[in-house]
């Protein structure tokens, strides 16, 4: 260890060069020479790359600083090469480095992706050995993961969205995979478009980070951070002012005082944007669930694991930002428990395996964003970490379950259909232990994984609150009201109990009851069509082995897989367990984010209460799981009176719920159906509709008249040639009176300095008050004109060309007297040029493609 | 300044006035007394056999354009002639030399690539023609030559 | 005898005499006229002879950068017909690295295509020497030689494909319009000589700066020559020309026009604009050119992206796209009149990365489409991705790189076009670019998303890649320069930097 450590010293750790090049070695080998090779060669060459960058990551893991060192923000950094520089706003040169920095958030990180992503990389090596594209899978994973390394590992942003685009164009690959069927293709198409909307977010976030802060280093904004704290002014826009404006315009669109908000809440929510892009959170989710389309260990590594948690490393990794704006926290948090809520709801009642654990994604996303929302990045982190085990065990149990079902029926969407299965107990056990264990944890059973996160989350919603930073130019910040954590708390129970009901509904509807795949294979419609949606009432008891082969378990590449990371989801709450303070990895994440959580106190209301809080998050599992093993274990008949004997006080929360499912049936159905619907047209109208065909209409439309004189006739070319010639030419035989006007040395001296624009052979006569009358033109281009605060005056300028045409343009320079300054519309409390006053320019004749040179 | 043009301007309208005067006062004076051979175009007497628009060979440009490449020659070493005996007393003949040279070796150049593409010869065979050597002369007029037949046509995309 | 004066003209004289040396080597190969019964064209030899002698010319261009033409004695003697300073030799080097690897195309491309004639090769030899001498030009007779010594060859090279009737209306086309600018540029040259009494670019502008002349004719000189220009860099309105051509030319010649005429064009636009008329009241924002090249930019980039997002061919939308980078360029002209030397490096940036990503585009559609399978329609493209995943990545890379997504070279074209044009002041001008290279996008990515998420109806031609060590090498070359310039852009950008003229 300590020649290693003196190999790959913390400030040159290039051992990162191995972590990130391996897989970009095999996506390369795969993707050229991976039909040559064959599958066997795919299989090494994938598996060595992943499983190497894993070795590697995890040396990295162990030569982190520890103790003190990591306290005080120690890190690994390796600088690669220096990428290119931009000009910030006081024309600073803002180097962008090719460099990666290592704590212990994506150290960890690291770990989850590398060491998921390979066990991931062994299942499917298995699950996808029949398919063709078997190279070009392998070649997309190995990009994939080369790509998550880049996005966790970068020490700034502009790296950071390397990675980001990255990930999306393999998840957009992968999602298309089987690109034969257009259902795919279009939900490659969707993830796409959604993704853009996030990207634009992260973009915008980026410029304003790289104008306010001068820089795109973690580190360096962690730093300057607190220069956010700037009001910025959002409405009026630009110069935008009851001077420019129609007065009945004016008074309906300008509010009497401009709105300001802070700096750090527009970054805030523009970053936020970008996460809740990747991150599949309300309004922009819709894109997850349709990607489950891409096979399976795609949904378990890119879908669930991974790429979409991206987006609360990103919340945690820019914690220092969003720590000063209380508004935009609350807006992370809001945004999260509805999403766990809203996806916790859909999930109830779909039929399709994979979609129950998409939108069971969707909703655990929103629990990790009520966690860093609340300022409890660690506890947000830490249940992206349990995430990833049990939901990555979840999505490939289903792909195993999946690859039984395709011994029975070889279609993607029957194969799916829980309402096929029931029983697999008895064909798959070691697909049913791994998955049991993951729905125990991702219900929140202690003292498995999911338990620990989830109700570290729940508590933090509870007890957190976030302190207002400092007030700057009388802007008061947004102050975080007491009830909000205790609401999102609750709608946190709520989500967590609807969790632990379709979690097991599925589990049940799956490994238990009677196998249903016997009855598709001989002359199988659909038995099920016009009954209600859990068929379960009238299946037939009789649980007799039909026809043809019987479903099996997978071969030993899968099922490692799934008792590793089941084991994972068993476990791996113990290494954040602070109900009982086993915390390693607490211990690990506290120098990241300690100075990002001075500002997160434990309400006083709250202190103490940890275990008392701790009850409804227990009763919300056991409510959950018992609802749905009452409703679709028991309730087939027999023992639905022995348990309601056997568990009173069980069967009356149960009975609740049960009120809830009937209300279900008669309202929430129909609303469900309706919001459906809705969805269904929203994406149809405005995703497909307005987003894509609309503005593809407006630009072809464009192209088809711009075409229209493309005729093909050179008589027609020549025209067009010379009409640009006489529209040159015009433009240079007219005169143009085109000023500019200085105000720097307003302060100082009273006086602006108005200059016209040079041209070849022009002469310039300059009238107005103070000014010696002539009627003679002269080479004179600038003028000084002494102003008073107050002072209203204009200038008429005069231009002659060569041909002696005259081209005149009047400029009113105008000072606001000292008092009157204060409120006028327009004018930016940031804009500390002209203290005294500001140049008002009316009346200006400037083209708009001019405008920008006179500011 | 302007007025400096006005004898061009002048010249322009004398001469415009000139040919539009002298076409009106023909059309005027002469006698008006059209048939069918007067209608004819004149074709140095002998009956017109088609109509003038067909291709001419490409074979008078290729050598218009070879004669030129010579003529352009003369143009240029000529005067160099005449001047040469001046430059060899002012000490830079050899300069002058080498540079015509180079001019001259360039033209050669030209003059043997053509001379080897067979392109100074009348009468050139094309290969893969099936209709072999043909004598194309200028009066008869001559089928073009489909370079379809040669040359796989490019596929024609969508528009 | 000067040696330090033939050194610093090596770049053009080796890919003269390269050129007349594969004349004669094609005027004496056996393989003349012998259409259908030969083993191997003239193509196998003449394409690695044309691509030697122009990668030769290259690294000459760059030893001489590296030594310094101005330590060079003598360099300076040809001035001010040829001006051999670092801007030349930039733009040398692109232009040979531009033509050679539209000759190693070439190779692949003529024999399948059955076109396989010699000429190809000097013509395009003798083009890029046109290129090169008006990269070089420093006096309006050099350049308007260089300018017809560059386009004589690639009229001739657009109607390569004789048997095809839109082969040859491309060129006649191409012709009869470049006639007709090169006509304006040489009034243009006139007029200002007649108004100042030089012919060259720096004493032009000294009678210029000292006044006291007809300012009507100079006018109308700037008027012509600006338009003479616009034609060869196909800005809107003088592009209509370039659908046409670029379609009906043979794949390599057009990816040699769009790289190579338009590299040379643009230095030479440069320099007339910079050095003859960029004195303050020519180069003023408020009634000199930079008002015009503005507009200009904003209509081509504009018109030709949305033309292009219209268009069923892939080869006509590369040439709509080629028109559309044109506009993208001339933003970065724009800004040369403010911030002098950012201006030029954005450009001579650009044109590298453009280069390379623009002829990896073309010769990626070559690849593509074999002997009657030639890939022309986004249909044609289904499904490569699946069938030829390497053909696909490359295609990918390149379009990617026009796209200017990161870490692309074209990527950080855009990015140093924009800062330029932010720093100057030309906020408008910059988000008018942003939201053409939005527009730009939707095209390059239909490609990819035909490419990777469709596949070819039944029944429907679909293309066949072929074979060719030479586009393929052509490729290699292409995409590792397209992605080092994306991981390294600040070396290449110092050297732009390097290579700014002087104000």
């Amino acid at each position: 260890m300590e020649a290693l450590k003196s190999q790959f010293p913390a400030a040159n750790f290039s051992l990162l060069a191995v972590v990130l090049l391996l897989p970009l070695l095999g996506a390369f080998v795969n993707g050229i020479f991976g039909k040559r090779l064959g599958k066997q060669g795919v299989r090494l060459m994938a598996l060595s790359a992943i499983g190497g960058s894993f070795l590697a990551s995890l040396l990295t893991f162990l030569m982190l600083p520890r103790g003190e060192a990591a306290e005080e923000g120690g890190h690994l950094a390796w600088n690669a090469w220096h990428w290119f520089t931009i000009t910030g706003k006081m024309q600073q040169a803002i180097p962008i480095d090719v460099s990666f920095a290592i704590d212990g958030l994506n150290a960890t990180m690291m770990l989850v992706v590398t060491g998921v992503g390979f066990l991931i990389h062994l299942y499917s090596s298995e699950y996808m050995w029949k398919d063709e594209g078997y190279h070009r899978f392998f070649a997309y994973l190995n990009l994939f993961c080369f790509s998550m390394l880049v996005l966790i590992m970068a020490d700034n942003l502009a790296l950071l969205f390397v990675g980001w685009e990255g990930v999306g164009m393999c998840s957009y690959l992968l999602i298309g995979f089987w690109f034969g069927e257009t259902k795919n293709a279009s939900a490659g198409r969707k993830a796409f478009i959604v993704n853009r909307i996030g990207d634009f977010g992260l973009l915008v976030a980026m410029s304003m980070l790289v104008y306010y802060l001068g820089t795109l280093r973690f580190s360096s904004i962690d730093l300057a951070a607190t220069n956010l704290s700037v009001p910025v002014k959002i409405w009026p826009i630009g110069n935008l002012s009851a001077d420019t404006l129609p007065s009945f315009v004016a008074a309906v669109i300008l509010p009497k005082e401009p709105v300001m908000v802070y700096a750090s809440t527009l970054v805030g929510l523009a970053l936020f944007l970008g996460c809740a892009g990747k991150s599949a959170q309300l309004p922009l989710y819709i894109w997850l669930p349709d990607a489950m389309a891409g096979p399976t260990p795609v949904s378990a590594l890119i879908h669930a694991a991974t790429m979409v948690t991206a987006g609360v490393y990103l919340v945690a990794r820019m914690g220092a930002v969003f720590i000063l704006s209380p508004a935009a926290m609350a807006t992370v948090a809001v945004v999260g428990a509805a999403t766990a809520l809203f996806a916790a709801s859909i999930g109830l009642f779909q039929h399709d395996l994979k979609k129950v654990l998409a939108y069971s994604t969707v909703s655990q996303l929103g629990f990790m964003f009520i966690g860093v929302g609340m300022g409890a990045f660690a506890s947000g982190f830490f249940h992206v970490f349990t995430h990833a085990f049990f939901k990555a065990c979840l999505f490939l149990g289903a792909g195993s379950v999946i690859h039984a079902m395709h011994v029975r029926i070889h279609d993607t969407d029957k194969s799916q259909d829980m309402r096929n299965m029931g029983g697999l107990r008895k064909y798959l056990p070691i697909t049913h232990a791994t998955f049991l264990i993951s729905c125990l944890s991702i219900a929140g059973v202690p003292p498995l994984a999911g338990f620990w996160s989830k109700d570290e989350i729940l508590w933090k919603a509870f007890s957190n609150e976030i302190a207002a930073p400092r007030t700057v130019n009388g802007l008061v910040p947004w102050a975080w009201p007491t009830w909000l954590g205790v609401a999102i708390y609750w709608v946190g129970i709520v989500a967590a109990t609807m969790t632990a009901f379709y979690m097991f509904r599925a589990y049940f509807l799956t490994f238990h009851g009677d196998f249903k795949g016997w009855t598709i294979v001989r002359g199988w419609t659909d038995p099920h069509a016009g009954h209600g949606h859990d068929d379960h009432h009238d299946a037939p008891h009789d649980d007799v082995k039909g026809d043809g082969p019987e479903p099996h378990e997978s071969p030993l590449a899968m099922t490692i897989p799934l008792m590793v990371l089941a084991a994972f989801a068993l476990l791996a709450g113990f290494l954040n367990a602070e109900l009982i303070h086993v915390a390693p990895l607490g211990h690990l994440l506290e120098g990241v984010f300690k100075a990002d959580e001075v500002a997160v106190h434990e309400r006083a209301a709250a202190h103490g209460k940890e275990m008392m809080m701790l009850v409804p998050g227990i009763l919300a599992f056991v409510a959950g799981i018992g609802a749905a093993a009452y409703v679709y274990l028991q309730n087939k008949g027999a023992q639905e009176t022995a348990f309601a004997k056997s568990f009173p006080r069980l069967y009356k929360l149960i009975y609740d719920k049960w009120r809830i499912d009937e209300l279900y049936e008669a309202t929430v159905i129909g609303m469900v159906d309706a919001l459906a619907d809705i969805f269904q047209m929203a994406d149809t109208w405005i995703v497909d509709g307005i987003l894509a065909k609309l503005s593809a209409a407006i630009v072809g439309a464009a192209g088809t008249v711009l075409r229209a004189f493309q005729t093909g006739k050179v008589q027609a070319y020549s025209a067009s040639m010379v009409i640009g010639l006489a529209g040159v030419g015009w433009f240079l035989v007219r005169p143009h009176a085109v000023t500019s006007i200085d105000d720097t040395k307003l302060k100082q001296t009273g006086e602006v300095v108005v200059s016209a624009a040079p041209g070849f052979g022009y002469s310039y006569n300059w009238a107005g008050p103070g000014l010696a009358p002539t009627s003679d033109f002269s080479a004179t281009r600038e003028i000084t004109i002494p102003l008073q605060p107050g002072d209203k005056k204009d200038v008429v300028l005069q231009v002659k060309n060569a041909f002696n045409g005259v081209d005149t343009q009047t400029i009113t320079v105008a000072r606001p007297g000292k008092k009157a300054a204060a409120p006028t519309p327009g004018a930016n409390p940031m804009d500390d040029l002209a203290p005294g006053g500001k140049v008002v320019i009316p009346g200006d004749k400037i083209p708009d493609l001019l405008r920008g040179l006179h500011q | 300044m302007l007025m400096a043009y006005a004898s061009v301007a002048a010249f322009f309208l004398v001469a415009i006035g000139f040919i539009l005067g002298s076409l009106l006062f023909g059309k005027v004076i002469r006698p008006n007394n059209m048939y069918a051979e007067k209608l004819e175009t004149y074709e140095c007497g002998e009956a017109p056999v088609g109509p003038a628009w067909f291709n001419f060979n490409p074979r008078f440009y290729i050598i218009a354009l070879i004669y030129i490449v010579f003529d352009v020659e003369i143009a240029f070493v000529y005067p160099v002639a005449t001047v040469f005996r001046r430059w060899v007393d002012a000490g830079r003949g050899m300069f002058a030399l080498v540079e015509i040279f180079l001019f001259v070796v360039i033209l050669m150049l030209g003059l043997v690539y053509v001379w080897v593409k067979g392109d100074l010869e009348w009468i050139r065979s094309i290969k893969g023609d099936p209709r072999g050597v043909q004598n194309v002369s200028s009066r008869t007029r001559p089928e073009i030559i489909k370079e379809h037949d040669l040359e796989e046509a490019m596929p024609q995309g969508a528009e | 005898m000067k040696t330090g004066l033939y050194l610093s003209i090596s770049p053009l004289l080796v890919v003269a005499l390269g050129g007349a040396l594969l004349m004669l080597a094609e005027a004496f190969s056996h393989h003349r006229e012998e259409h259908e019964s030969r083993s191997a064209g003239p193509s196998s030899e003449l394409a690695l002879g044309t691509a030697i002698t122009l990668f030769t010319g290259a690294i000459f261009a760059a030893a001489v950068w590296f030594v310094g033409p101005e330590k060079l004695d003598g360099s300076q003697d040809l001035a001010p017909w040829l001006i051999i300073d670092r801007f030349t030799l930039f733009f040398a080097f692109t232009i040979c690295v531009g033509g050679g690897l539209a000759s190693l195309l070439a190779g692949g491309y003529l024999p399948e295509h059955r076109i396989d004639r010699g000429e190809f090769y000097p013509l395009l030899t003798f083009s890029s020497v046109g290129a090169i001498i008006l990269a070089a030009a420093g006096d309006v007779l050099t350049l308007f030689l260089g300018l017809e010594i560059m386009s004589l060859g690639v009229y001739a090279l657009t109607g390569f494909r004789r048997g095809s009737a839109r082969s040859t209306e491309a060129s006649m086309k191409y012709f009869l319009l470049g006639s007709f600018a090169a006509a304006l540029l040489l009034y243009g040259a006139a007029l200002i000589y007649g108004a100042t009494g030089h012919t060259d670019l720096a004493g032009i502008r000294a009678a210029l700066v000292a006044g006291n002349l007809n300012y009507g004719l100079v006018l109308i000189a700037v008027t012509l020559m600006i338009v003479g220009l616009a034609f060869k860099i196909s800005a809107v309105p003088f592009h209509m020309w370039t659908p046409d051509a670029y379609e009906g030319a043979p794949t390599p010649a057009t990816s040699f026009m769009a790289v190579v005429v338009k590299s040379a064009a643009f230095a030479t636009m440069l320099r007339v604009l910079l050095v003859a008329f960029g004195q303050p009241e020519l180069s003023s924002w408020g009634a000199g050119w930079p008002p015009i090249i503005a507009t200009l930019a904003v209509l081509t980039m504009t018109v030709a992206n949305l033309i292009a997002g219209r268009q069923e061919s892939v080869k006509r939308m590369l040439a709509y796209s080629s028109i559309a980078h044109a506009g993208y360029i001339l933003v970065g002209v724009t800004t040369t009149m403010r911030l002098h030397e950012d201006g030029q490096a954005s450009v001579m940036f650009y044109l590298l990365a453009y280069t390379v990503s623009t002829i990896g585009a073309f010769g990626a559609l070559i690849l593509c489409g074999s002997r009657g399978a030639e890939a022309v329609s986004y249909e044609d493209l289904s499904g490569l991705g699946k069938r030829h995943p390497a053909v696909a990545l490359v295609f990918s890379l390149f379009l990617l790189s026009l796209a200017g997504v990161p870490p692309t070279a074209g990527f950080f074209g855009k990015l140093y076009i924009v800062k330029g044009a932010i720093g100057a002041g030309l906020y408008p001008l910059s988000v008018i670019l942003l939201l053409n290279s939005v527009l730009g996008a939707y095209y390059y990515l239909r490609v990819l998303v035909f490419m990777y998420m469709r596949e070819p109806a039944p029944g429907a031609p679909f293309a066949r890649p072929m074979k060719s060590g030479y586009v393929t090498s052509a490729l290699v070359l292409a995409a590792v320069a397209v992605v080092a310039l994306g991981l390294f852009p600040t070396t290449s950008l110092e050297v732009a930097v390097r290579a700014a003229l002087a104000p």
